[in-house]
């Protein structure tokens, strides 16, 4: 039949994906076109075809089909052919919507048995049956999202002038959130957002219940972001349910929430929750007077300042846990805990416990943030502020509207703080195009920064309609006629940097620890896209903000891409292992290159910790939306106690808003040892069979599954050792 | 003016490990009178040329870092340099740095005169305090045992915050005798007496063999934890602290 087909010049047969085989239909192309390519009015605001060009495609592609020699057709063959002949006729846009993604089948293999770039991209993906599945929906939404963005955004990211963070989800979430517990304590846990496919629980009245809510709200809200979800001013939220509880069961408590956070590995692809909390160790000055929100009452007669003793109790007992670990012994690297600091926990003695376990869990795991709130650009004592999931910042100052009936939870009004999306810019390219000219590089600048914004009220535009259409709806929740769990208009458009070490190298001559004159251009390029920053804000009425990206695989994806477009600057200016790189380089993008994170000094660079401090702390008061301040600990076992008198120096004299100590922990398979140090083999029972743990823009991991770049960042990493 | 030179051949200008409580910086002195076969500094072991600096580079990178509550000096033996070892002492004091010294404690007539500045003075006990003992550490002909003897002394009478060190290495100094023998001394020096005020501590510590100078040290094992507990035990000692990477640095025993 199918020789007698192909002797008469007929299109062969279609084999449909359901199985049915049917003759070729042209008139189905021209129906399909004129259905599908609506689309791109929506998407573009174009017009969509006209049925002549439909048909005119349509008859070309029957032409085309029947000079092949094909014994049958399916669905997807016929769909290329016509977006090739789309292209033929110049007709890009249509083409956009109509062609089909998806991906080669070798990569889906690799993927099922987790080998090769895609297997590496997130460190914090652990291979198993949930990720494989993750790994190829994302690769499906990356593609779809990038035809659906209008073209001139579109190239940016994939030419490598900015990054779209979490492109998989742009059309379906925003980025992250720090909640606010009293809502729940006062509204219930309703984890669906609607109730209808959920249980629906009152709000906590015991404190075990209070744990799990807290905990689940972290895990439900996972499903609706893409980023970090946390809880800012944890300890005085559940202050309330510890009331006349012994400490042996506030630590009960404590552990409790360490391991629900840490075992519940359900989270977008089989993952444990992104998760952070902030500790306070006493009751800020904000929320003295504010009414105590709990067991689903407002009590008017009970202020947060009345129970300071449960804050400080509770505060405590977490830090116990997390410095005892895990039944291994292992450190909790879920919930970040970001211990605030304060003057008052610095200068009362009644706090020095909080403090001195803090730079205790430094010592012991490296795992403990300072949220630092003392310098006078963080706001002070009259604002809401803290930082999320991988070092951005979120504040409310006490001058916002509503800010007072926030505070007092009138009508169920709370914070919400968060971010909507991240967009990084690759600096060193913007240094590249202006061919090192000072005044171009600041066009260049603004030009990239404008896509940058376009990006980000775009996603601003599609997750306002997904969510007023009840698409995000663990976020757009409105138990009993409450406000909406999250304000989703009031988010943060973070817009991200990588490289601005080698940005001024390149106009300068110098990096930024080599000479004033680098770090005199960083202040200023950096005061630069503040000013354009506040230029978008004053136009739009929402909130962006400038941030050093705590970029995982982008500080590399953009070395590799200006190894790709720019070879005769990138040469000069990216870090890392080139020659090594460029041996790699075709069998792999994992490629041990990258760029110098945010404004940082390079990570190899021989200066001194007071003199990278020197430098980087001058970036934090512009850096609002979050920055980072790495201590590279060179020691294996730091003393806690003189920990603590540097925490110290740093929380009072400095300007870092927020820090890290760094040290690398030895794991031993054998016996099951943890402790500091990158170890040759085990001090416990000497076996080499051990894992190295370090710290990647933020958390802990295997560097077993660390991509190139990184290991080679650790490589380099400056250990304050100096030769006189 | 002249040039005052010394041999320090680096500076770690943050530790917060080698001056206990405190976050300090350590500036490394170049040559020793020991020869120690597990030495982990071994590069400073001779006072090389490449490691002459200028005192007041010294000086300037200790005034700049604002981060340090103290300064130490290790080495190499820093009595080997007793003027620069003052000056430096003199100036740390000055700009309200607390400061410290290690040494082998073979010099007791400098530490006699740098002990006014010191608030810590580290001395290493290398192994019983007889000679032969000593030898077989340190590889002198005739080591300066009486001399370390006398330096604790003067370290025992000061204001100083004393730590006593010895390295545990297996085979050299780990019998509980040897720990005994070297109590029962310390006790007649009034090591009892400055530990019950909180001002002296003896420190058992981990010998790592993956950084020590000699094949034959790297090959032997390192202590264990429990060895070092029950070595800390059986001196009988008040305030004696073990350190180990597996738990950490100078953990007090009970
Ligand atoms: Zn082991």
């Amino acid at each position: 039949m199918t020789e007698a087909i192909l002797n008469g010049r007929l299109p062969p047969p279609v084999r449909r994906s359901d199985g049915v085989i049917e003759p070729f239909d042209k008139e189905r192309i021209v129906k399909s076109l004129l259905k599908e390519t609506q689309l791109v009015k929506v998407l573009y605001n174009l017009p969509p075809m006209s049925e002549e060009d439909a048909r005119r495609i349509a008859e070309e592609v029957e032409e085309d089909i029947k000079n092949m020699k094909l014994r049958f057709l399916s669905g997807p063959l016929i769909r290329e052919l016509v977006s090739v002949k789309l292209l033929e006729h110049g007709f890009d846009k249509y083409r956009n919507v109509y062609t089909r993604v998806g991906m080669p089948l070798y990569d889906v293999y690799s993927i099922d048995h987790s080998e090769g770039y895609e297997a590496k991209e997130n460190a914090n993906l652990q291979p198993n049956p949930e990720t494989f599945h993750k790994k190829k929906a994302d690769f499906l939404s990356k593609e779809s999202y990038l035809l659906m963005m209008p073209p001139r955004i579109a190239d940016a990211h994939l030419r490598g002038d900015i990054h779209i963070h979490d492109l998989e989800y742009w059309g379906t979430r925003p980025f992250c959130q720090d909640h606010d517990l009293r809502y729940f304590f006062y509204y219930g846990l309703m984890p669906d957002g609607t109730g209808t496919h959920t249980s629906v629980a009152g709000p906590a009245k015991h404190a075990e219940v209070a744990i799990l809510h807290a905990a689940k709200v972290l895990g439900a809200a996972q499903t609706n972001f893409a980023g970090g979800q946390g809880f800012f001013n944890f300890t005085v939220f559940m202050a309330p349910y510890l009331v006349g509880l012994d400490d042996k069961k506030i630590h009960q408590l404590a552990q409790m929430f360490l391991y629900e956070m840490t075992q519940l590995y359900v989270a977008r692809g089989g993952q444990p929750v992104f998760s952070s909390i902030q500790i306070e160790a006493g009751v800020p000055k904000v929320w003295q007077d504010a009414p105590v929100v709990s067991h689903g009452k407002v009590w008017r007669d009970l202020t947060y300042g009345s129970l300071e003793d449960q804050v400080h109790a509770f505060a405590n007992a977490l830090l116990d846990e997390y410095l005892k670990g895990d039944a291994m012994g292992k450190m909790f690297n879920f919930p970040k805990p970001e211990v605030v600091q304060r003057r008052r926990y610095w200068t009362d003695s009644r706090f020095e416990d909080v403090m001195l376990k803090a730079a205790q869990l430094s010592a012991k795991y490296g795992s403990t943030y300072y949220d630092n709130v003392v310098p006078a650009y963080r706001g002070g004592e009259d604002g809401v502020s803290c930082f999320q999931c991988c070092a951005y910042a979120f504040a409310e100052d006490g001058s916002s509207e509503d800010f007072k009936r926030k505070i007092n939870f009138e009508d169920g009004a709370h914070f919400s703080m968060g971010g909507m999306q991240v967009i990084t810019l690759n600096l060193p390219r913007i240094a590249y195009r202006s061919g090192g000219d000072e005044g171009r590089m600041y066009e260049i600048l603004k030009e990239t920064m404008d896509i940058a914004r376009d990006a980000l009220l775009l996603k601003y535009r599609i997750m306002v309609q997904q969510f007023e259409r009840g698409l995000i709806p663990f976020a757009s929740q409105r138990p009993k006629g409450a406000p909406p769990a999250v304000d989703i208009k009031n988010l943060t458009h973070t817009i991200g940097f990588v490289g601005m070490n080698e940005l001024v190298e390149h106009i300068t001559g110098y990096e930024l620890h080599e000479d004033p004159s680098a770090q005199k251009l960083a202040l200023k390029v950096l005061i630069e896209m503040d000013r354009i920053r506040k230029t978008y804000s004053e136009e739009t009425g929402l909130k962006f903000s400038i941030a050093r990206t705590p970029a995982e695989s982008c500080a590399q994806r953009f070395a590799v891409a200006d190894m790709i477009h720019y070879p005769k600057y990138a040469k000069e200016y990216v870090k890392g292992d080139l020659e090594r790189a460029m041996s790699l380089y075709g069998e792999t993008k994992d490629v041990p290159i990258y760029y110098t994170n945010g404004a940082h000094v390079n990570v190899s660079a021989k200066v001194p910790l007071y003199e990278r401090l020197a430098i980087e702390q001058r970036f934090f008061p512009i850096l609002k939306g979050g920055d980072i301040f790495h201590v590279w600990l060179g020691e294996a076992n730091p003393d806690p106690e003189a920990i603590l008198k540097l925490n110290r120096k740093l929380a009072l004299e400095s300007w870092i808003g927020y820090w890290s100590h760094t040290k690398d922990i030895t794991v031993c398979r054998a016996c099951g040892f943890v402790g500091g140090g990158l170890n040759e083999s085990c001090p416990m029972c000497r076996s080499q069979d051990i894992r190295v743990y370090s710290r990647i823009t933020g958390y802990y991991q295997d560097i077993a599954s660390w991509n190139a770049a990184k290991k080679q960042e650790l490589k380099d990493r400056y250990r304050i050792r100096l030769s006189a | 003016m002249v040039r005052k030179m010394v041999y320090a051949g680096e500076i770690v200008p943050l530790s917060l490990s080698d001056y206990l409580g405190e976050p300090a910086c350590v500036v490394f002195f170049s040559g020793c009178n020991f020869d120690c076969g597990y030495c982990q500094n071994w590069g400073l072991k001779k006072s090389k040329e490449e490691h002459l600096t200028d005192i007041e580079r010294v000086k300037k990178a200790i005034s700049e870092n604002k981060l340090v509550t103290a300064c130490k000096v290790t080495g190499g033996e820093p009595l080997l340099q007793l003027d620069a070892l003052l000056e430096i002492g003199r100036f740390a004091k000055s700009i309200g740095l607390k400061f410290g010294i290690d040494t082998n404690g073979s010099l007791p007539e400098a530490l006699a005169t740098v002990m006014p500045l010191l608030d810590l003075v580290s001395i290493d006990i290398k192994a019983e305090l007889r000679e032969e003992s000593y030898r077989r550490v340190t590889r002198l002909r005739s080591p300066p045992v009486a001399e370390v003897i006398r330096s604790i002394e003067i370290a025992m009478r000061s204001k100083a915050q004393v730590e006593l060190r010895m390295v545990v290495i297996p085979g050299y100094n780990d019998s509980v005798s040897t720990v005994k023998s070297i109590s029962e001394k310390l006790k007649g020096l009034g090591y009892e007496e400055k530990a019950s005020k909180g001002e002296a501590c003896l420190n058992l510590i981990e010998f790592v063999p993956e950084n020590a100078f000699d094949e034959e040290f790297r090959r032997i094992r390192n202590p264990s934890v429990s060895l070092l507990r029950d070595l800390a035990l059986a001196s009988g000692l008040k305030n004696v602290r073990i350190t180990h990477r597996g738990i950490g640095i100078s953990q007090p025993v009970s």
